[in-house]
């Protein structure tokens, strides 16, 4: 094991791309092969009533921001949702895998930003660089993809989930085969 | 040779959310199909530490032995008994100061929820808990046991170790800051540290772990003192400073239990650090950086 410690200026960050940069994991055609492999998929997306976003809301005690509801169902059985939730700063697409019965399959983040720290976001802190010579721009985007000490919950997530899994129950379960 | 190859190296990576925050797995030098499968494994053994240590479910090794009665022989699965004994070697080493059972002041702090059926908060230390072989566990007096860290930085380790056995060259294993890194490559880690304005600490990082804690996080004013999620296991005090701590390890559940030792003795804790084969890397509020066990540190 070696590592160790460096100081880099940030002035380069910012001018070099903004503040945050994106991770994309998985595309979605790439979850759904990871979650259904073999299977293939049919769209059957949904637009929530006033009184269905209310339903769910109420039995999720999770905000429903979006009516649009973008499910697919897979060949091999249960259905496949794409959604997004609100993080510390931006939206994080993710995938839901549920099997026939509607229990968890798998969950998949398909995207992740991250902020480089706080202090960044804050427009007092980045008009001092405006205008800076950028001939040190670091290519940190490339080079510098994970943070530690950050708080990272996933309770966004995870009540995201909770808000499908409601979904589910008061809207898609009556399509699937066998209901 | 992949180092020195101008195609940029295959890298197929992935991230779910387990153990209370996003993980990231990190792949090179396996196919697509290969790595998937590498990294579904991988995410199968995060997935069963999130079930056998987690305090919220009631039906985890964790809860059942927060709930055991005096004297009781506990079965557990391997991989607890495994972080149990680890603990125990972290609470003698550094006399009690690193101690899982803080669990019981971090529910008294409403930081955890009470486990159910909630008895009276239990008195209990690291020298209750007794391995007795063969995965079995008995506790001379009442605990709450606290793994949240530890647990994290020992998935990380098992998620490692999984997809090396797959052959994955070059792993990358971020579970919310707990990090492990394997491979010829170093990689570059941000430390989300206050530092000098213009500056952002980087941990450049080879062949190890490295996990962080920042003494004021969480802090809530209560009961007329502050409480945090830091807490010194011979006091049963919270660590109250403004202190970021790295600590760079082999093993990633090291690095996690050492932060925590760290941030309660500072310099004082440089031969436990010795003693891990561990570094730290800390600094003060307005205070420069402080460097513990510089021995492997890589060269410039």
């Amino acid at each position: 094991m070696k590592s160790r410690l460096m100081f880099l200026p940030l002035a380069g960050i910012v001018l070099a791309g903004g503040p945050a940069y994106a991770t994309v994991y998985l595309s979605v055609e790439q979850a759904q092969a990871v979650l259904f492999p073999g299977a293939t998929f049919q769209p059957d997306n949904r637009v929530l009533t006033e009184e269905q976003a209310k339903a769910i809301a109420r039995a999720s005690g999770v905000d429903v921001r979006s009516k649009q509801i973008k499910a697919w169902r897979a060949s091999t059985g249960g259905w496949f949702i794409v959604d997004e939730v609100v993080g510390k700063h931006e939206y994080i697409p993710f995938a839901l895998a549920l099997d026939e019965k509607g229990a968890v399959k798998g969950i998949e983040i398909l995207e992740y930003r991250e902020a480089y720290g706080d202090q960044i976001r804050n427009p007092e802190w980045q008009k001092q660089f405006v205008g800076k010579n950028s001939g040190t721009k670091l290519q940190l985007e490339k080079n510098i993809r994970n943070v530690s000490g950050a708080t990272l919950s996933c309770k966004h997530v995870t009540d995201g989930v909770e808000r499908l899994l409601v979904t589910y129950d008061l809207v898609l379960k009556e399509a699937t085969p066998g209901h | 040779m992949i180092l020195y190859s101008k195609k940029r190296p295959l890298v197929t990576e992935r991230a779910q959310p387990w153990l209370g925050t996003l993980v990231s797995i990190r792949v090179q030098g396996l196919a697509k199909r290969e790595a998937h499968r590498a990294i579904q494994a991988a995410f199968g053994e995060i997935a069963a530490v999130h079930r056998l240590m987690s305090f919220h479910d009631r039906e985890s090794d964790l809860s059942r032995l927060n709930r055991a009665g005096i004297g009781d022989a506990i079965d557990v699965h391997p991989y607890t008994y495994e972080v149990l004994q680890q603990t125990i070697e972290l609470s003698a080493a550094t006399r009690g100061c690193f101690d899982v059972t803080v669990g019981a002041e971090l529910v008294a702090w409403n930081m955890l929820p009470r486990p159910m059926p909630a008895g009276e908060m239990p008195h209990g230390s690291w020298k209750d808990i007794k391995l007795l072989g063969s995965y079995r566990v008995a506790l001379h007096r009442p605990v709450w046991m606290d793994l949240g860290g530890i647990a994290k930085g020992f998935a990380v380790d098992l998620a490692t170790d999984c997809l090396r056995r797959r052959g994955a060259l070059q792993t990358i294993v971020n579970a919310g800051g707990d990090i492990r890194v394997s491979g010829n490559h170093a990689e570059s880690i941000q430390l989300s540290a206050e530092s000098a304005e213009d500056h952002m600490a980087v941990l450049e990082l080879m062949d190890g772990s490295v996990a962080s804690s920042i003494g004021r996080l969480h802090r809530r004013w209560q009961g007329g003192r502050f409480r945090g999620p830091h807490v010194d296991g011979v006091h049963r005090t919270p660590a109250l400073t403004d202190r970021f701590v790295c600590v760079t390890a082999e093993r990633c559940m090291i690095a996690d239990a050492l932060t925590k030792v760290v941030m309660v003795q500072g310099e004082e804790s440089a031969a436990i650090l010795r003693r891990f084969d561990a570094s730290a890397y800390f600094k003060d509020s307005g205070q420069p950086w402080q460097q513990l066990e510089t021995e492997r540190v890589m060269a410039e």
